[in-house]
């Protein structure tokens, strides 16, 4: 089964996180994703960023997984909140 | 025709065309589901549906079509504007109201 830490080190794996949250189900994913990488992109940009990090098993594995994508200074704006 | 092809015909043939699983009627997963909501909430009333459960060809080719792994998508104008999660947020800050009150009129 695919499980939340998974996810996370895959994503990881792939793109340098200044912060990442990943909860889920197995089935559901929602992840909160804060990185340099995301300035100036769009948010399709990021999303596609996140979904290169995570290569094939996107495709494969994870069915659903939602996520808010935040530059480091976008997520101090919002007050470095938890999901 | 190949599938890329097609769906660029769909895409430019069509104002909006949402890719999603099922109808907006009868949606076959969560995510198409709160797409339709938030269309529908965004004031649009006429938006085209490609269910992609009834083609496996397009199921997968739109996948490529938009370099984007999953579906729902939404199309405004031929250009991919996201999933659920990024309609979901451009609906919250005025953003997709404003794309969709620019999309195409076809004539009457």
């Amino acid at each position: 089964m695919v499980t939340p830490e998974s996810v996370q080190k895959g994503i990881e794996a792939g793109l340098d996180c200044a912060h990442i949250e990943v909860i889920g189900d197995g089935q559901h994913f929602q992840a909160l994703i804060v990185a340099e990488a995301f300035s100036g992109k769009s948010r399709v940009q990021r999303h596609q960023l996140v979904y290169a990090a995570l290569g094939e098993r996107m495709r494969e594995e994870i069915h659903a997984l939602s996520m808010r994508t935040l530059t480091p200074e976008e997520w101090s704006q919002a007050g470095g909140a938890a999901q | 025709m190949d599938t890329q092809e097609i769906i660029r015909q769909q895409v430019n043939t069509h104002p909006i065309v949402l890719y999603m699983k099922g109808t907006p009627q009868f949606p076959m997963c969560g995510f198409s589901a709160t797409v339709v909501q938030v269309l529908r909430a965004a004031g649009v009333e006429q938006f085209h549906t490609v269910n992609v459960l009834e083609d496996a060809a397009i199921r997968e080719g739109i996948k490529q079509f938009a370099n984007w792994p999953t579906i729902p998508q939404l199309y405004v104008n031929g250009e991919f504007i996201g999933g659920c999660d990024i309609l979901r947020e451009m609906f919250q800050t005025g953003e997709l109201q404003q794309v969709l009150g620019g999309a195409r009129k076809l004539p009457a």
